[in-house]
């Protein structure tokens, strides 16, 4: 009898403990919208019983524990009761978790996805076009960057922009080349930064430093980046290229302007003087044997731990200029909120410039609003000196990540990536890739 | 075991007072599903769609089709009618229970408990003050009792103060206004109903008026001892895995509402060249990974079996592996497969310029590219999953040396056998059941092969240069949550499961034939 007394005991004392937490069968919470615009203030009126759960992918513990005072910062302003979580776990990832939740009716009310994904989520109705309640809060899209509200503001009818608001982005980041200033001055080449700064940073000076560094010789190499799309693709986006045509219907990989990219990538790697191409370039940089390493700024915060002289270049001018990548990943809201227009506001909240200081004040983010308090914040995270670096590369008129709105990212991503590996990595000839990968990848639009 | 008699109170015609109250919930129970059917046939999309509802509709069928038993059982009173009934009120038990506390937002609220416990943690040190007073009362002479008295007190204060502290009080108003809060009351009242009438057939009393006897009475005891672990299995097991059979036959991205495409998603499988290198991978990873995680480890569970000193410490050193996180041993290994900065690449320059020393010549080292090399990114693969099985498998095989009748060897020992004919001739004869097991359960880990190269190959794509460390696993991961493609993925699985259960059975039977399994 005392033991299940004690039983009984302890199934009130959790039964409590637990209503004293969430109640995500709230749905008669009131609320009307305020406007959260450049900082994050209290709606009008009507926080009460409103219970939202919000679920962003952070890049390490530290931005993991910052978003979870941000939740609560933001509880104690919008009146809400919030509930951030983290997405992923030992067990599963956070597109595992997402889908897996979606599939099940049990996503949060507000969760990030990557641009890339936009369109597969609008299109299946899974996410909230936002418009509405932006209009009665006085958002203006300028407020961002346009490449990614290019994409946010796209309607599903025409695949191209218009008035649809599929939700704002989190944060943006572009590519730089993490420089070993060590190893550059040891191999007597030019210092980057400083060809950056006289304006002969280009591909020729590029493939000249890569040299010098290798040929100090034993385990040291000049370059290396990673084996995904982002890396290749910011070579021929430099020439000029690009994975889509303009408006982003059909294959470009075939065009003239993809391939002087890609054979110039392939040149750089039919030598030995850069990491084997599909070898992880971070680790044989972080211990000091790589002159330059190409990466977006999430890499920042590993880099920081390294015990040489570093800093940050801009990628080298192609022919078609400075190009780089603009990658971003928006906040959305999940179609099946109980509340909308909270949702909305926190979305607003979340993307706030103070908001988003705090967040690029840990140094992997670069704000997603055209703000020069964000950016100035951003600016004073150092290492690296020239954080500039980055911003350029947003000023230089960037490649939008994006979807497909019509086809399939995903499918084309899986049926470019192998062959595109197997070009650089010199087991297919470019001009047979030239001919043949836009039918390769017809399925990925439909074909 | 039964639960304690409850007096009975009989009308007049014999029958418990409770039996008309039992056929007429019996009837409603039945009603009640077979509404829920209906409307879950009708209701297309109104609570739950896709899989999901058909599955749902296929419960509440049999849902049904128990309660008609049960309804029959019940007016025939015979054993099966109380039977059919008890599981019936048992499951609405436990389902309605469920989704009341799920209305209740009591799971979400869950991670409140940690935090709540975890910010008053420190109140738990009067429990344990109250647990080491009472402890020492055991030692004290005369005012043993009056210790103990202020021992379990202290300790019930400590609870009280702890409840309080986690909010009991507000939790328990709270639980309150969420229990009759709109539809959670009903569910809260059906599952309190089910708990009545399933208590009631628990009695002797019922058990009496249905004629059951010592056996079925036995009987019902099991299985409401295996009843928790049934439902897990149900629930976590055996209904994804029909769910996934159901969507292995639909074209559904997971999100929107699935098209059932028949057979068309494993006609499929077999013109996509991209399934059909990840067979041929996992094909070749099983044919080279697999003997070289079963052999050596005998070999190595042979010299761990000796009485030399030290085994002990080698045996704990040999199995570490196999419980060390797969995540971070594959990490560690990642870094030793890197072709330039990598401890596997320096030491093959080291070794090669050690002989070239000893023979006075100077030879180019190969350094290969573990990860990037399509010929040879496999073969880093095989080590790593070679390197965590090994030590698990010669465990296993040791603990069947272990079990091998000495006398057998003392024999041998007369009759001159050396190591090498003991082993031969004895050892391994007699570890074949081990072995099939040993070789049986490396094959199902090797064919699901999955962390390793997604790990390995990271940030580049998991499937390797070329796809060379394309998996059928990763495939289907690729599939589900980056292509949307679950119906396919669901076929990429049961393709997989059908490989792995063939050649399972192939493997068992071939061994029951030998005799090897009975031994």
């Amino acid at each position: 009898m005392k033991k299940k007394l004690i039983l009984l005991f302890a199934v009130l004392a959790l039964i409590a403990a637990a209503c004293g937490g969430d109640d995500d069968s709230s749905d008669d919470g009131a609320t009307t919208t305020a406007a959260p615009a450049t900082t994050t203030e209290a709606p009008a009126s009507g926080g009460d019983d409103v219970a939202l759960r919000w679920m962003t992918r952070p890049d390490n513990p530290e931005e993991a524990a910052v978003y979870g005072e941000i939740s609560d910062q933001l509880a104690a302003s919008l009146g809400y009761d919030l509930t951030y979580e983290p997405g992923s776990n030992e067990g599963a990832g956070y597109q595992q978790t997402l889908l897996t939740n979606l599939s099940a009716g049990t996503a949060p009310d507000v969760f990030w996805i990557p641009g890339t994904e936009i369109a597969d989520f609008a299109k299946r109705d899974v996410i909230l076009d936002l418009r509405q309640f932006a209009d009665a809060t006085g958002h203006n899209d300028a407020d961002f960057y346009e490449g990614p509200m290019a994409q946010l503001t796209t309607e599903i009818a025409t695949g191209q922009p218009g008035n649809a608001l599929w939700g704002l982005p989190r944060d943006v980041s572009t590519f730089g080349l993490y420089v070993n200033l060590d190893l550059i001055a040891e191999a007597g080449v030019a210092n980057p930064l400083e060809l950056e700064a006289a304006g002969e940073w280009d591909i020729a000076a590029f493939n000249e430093v890569v040299d010098g560094v290798a040929a100090l010789g034993g385990e040291i190499k000049g370059y290396g980046q990673s084996a995904w799309w982002g890396p290749y693709g910011a070579w021929m986006n430099n020439a000029g290229g690009g994975f889509f045509t303009d408006d982003r219907t059909a294959c470009a990989l075939d065009s003239d302007a993809s391939i002087a990219g890609l054979t110039a990538l392939r040149d750089l790697y039919s030598g030995d003087a850069v990491i084997p191409y599909g070898e992880d370039p971070e680790t044989p940089f972080r211990a000091g044997t790589v002159g330059m390493f190409q990466n977006g700024r999430w890499a920042t915060p590993g880099i920081r731990t390294v015990d040489f002289n570093w800093d940050v270049v801009g990628l080298p001018s192609g022919s078609a200029g400075p190009g780089n990548w603009l990658f971003w990943g928006a906040y959305v809201v999940n179609a099946n909120t109980a509340d909308p227009e909270a949702a909305w506001n926190l979305v607003a909240a979340l993307t706030a410039a103070d908001i988003q200081a705090q967040i690029s004040g840990l140094g992997a983010n670069i704000p997603s609003r055209v703000s020069q308090d964000a950016l100035d914040a951003f600016l004073t995270f150092t290492p690296p000196a020239n954080n500039q670096a980055f911003l350029d590369g947003l000023a230089n008129d960037p490649t939008t990540e994006g979807p497909l709105w019509a086809g399939s990212w995903p499918e084309f991503v899986t049926l470019m990536d192998s062959e595109i590996q197997a070009v650089v990595t010199g087991s297919r000839d470019i001009a047979d890739f030239q001919a043949n990968i836009c039918s390769e990848t017809s399925a990925a639009f439909g074909g | 075991m039964t639960a304690a008699s409850v007096s009975s109170v009989s009308t007049n015609s014999g029958e418990p007072r409770w039996f008309l109250p039992l056929v007429v919930w019996r009837v409603f129970t039945a009603v009640l599903l077979a509404a829920a059917l209906v409307a879950t046939v009708i209701q297309r999309g109104i609570v739950v769609d896709g899989p999901v509802r058909l599955t749902l509709i296929l419960a509440l069928i049999g849902g049904l089709i128990g309660a008609g038993i049960a309804i029959r059982g019940t007016l025939q009173r015979v054993h099966l009618g109380r039977l059919s009934g008890f599981a019936i009120d048992f499951l609405l038990v436990v389902i309605l229970g469920f989704i009341a506390l799920n209305r209740m937002g009591m799971f979400t609220g869950l991670d409140a408990v940690g935090e709540a416990f975890n910010g008053n943690a420190a109140l738990l040190l009067i429990i344990v003050v109250g647990w080491f007073v009472s402890g020492f009362a055991e030692r004290a002479g005369g005012n043993q009792r009056n210790i103990k008295l202020i021992a379990r007190w202290t300790m019930i204060a400590g609870a009280a103060i702890l409840a309080v502290a986690m909010g009991i009080f507000p939790g328990l108003i709270e639980f309150a206004s969420r229990l009759v809060r709109g539809e959670v009351v009903l569910f809260a009242i059906g599952a309190a109903v089910s708990a009545v009438f399933a208590r009631l057939l628990w009695t002797d009393d019922a058990a009496r008026f249905f004629g059951t006897n010592q056996a079925q009475s036995e009987a019902m005891d099991g299985m409401l001892f295996v009843a928790p672990n049934v439902l897990g299995f149900l629930a976590f097991f055996a209904g994804p895995l029909i769910v996934s059979a159901f969507i292995s036959f639909t074209e559904w991205d997971g999100l929107t509402d699935a098209t059932f495409v028949g057979f068309q998603n494993y006609i499929d499988l077999f013109s996509d060249s991209l399934f059909l290198k990840s067979l041929r991978n996992i094909l070749v990873f099983g044919v080279v990974a697999i003997p070289l995680a079963v052999v050596p480890a005998l070999l190595l569970a042979a010299l761990l079996n000796s009485k030399l000193p030290g085994m002990k410490f080698f045996r704990a050193v040999y199995f570490l592996p196999s419980i060390a996180g797969v995540v971070g041993v594959t990490l560690i290994w990642k870094q030793l497969f890197n072709s330039t900065v990598g401890y596997l690449n320096y030491m093959i320059l080291r070794v090669t310029e050690w002989f070239g020393a000893i023979f006075g010549a100077t030879w180019e080292a190969p350094q290969p590219q573990w990860i990037s090399d399509d010929s040879i990114a496999l073969i880093a693969v095989i080590i790593l999953f070679i390197w965590q099985q090994i030590g698990f498998n010669t465990v296993l095989f040791l603990a069947g040396m272990q079990g091998i009748d000495g006398t057998l060897y003392e024999a041998a020992d007369i009759d001159g056998a050396g190591p090498w004919a003991k082993l031969r001739n004895i050892t391994v004869p007699m570890l074949r059941p081990t072995t099939v097991f040993v070789v049986a359960t490396t094959t199902i880990l090797g064919l699901q092969l999955f962390n390793e190269p997604f790990i390995l190959q990271s940030p580049s794509p998991p499937s390797g240069p070329n796809n060379s460390t394309l998996t059928p696993v990763i495939y289907l991961y690729q599939n589900a949550f980056s292509e949307f493609q679950i119906g396919y993925a669901s076929a990429v699985a049961w393709a997989l499961f059908v490989l792995i259960f063939g050649i399972t059975l192939l493997y068992f039977r071939r061994s029951g034939e030998d005799g090897v399994l009975s031994s």
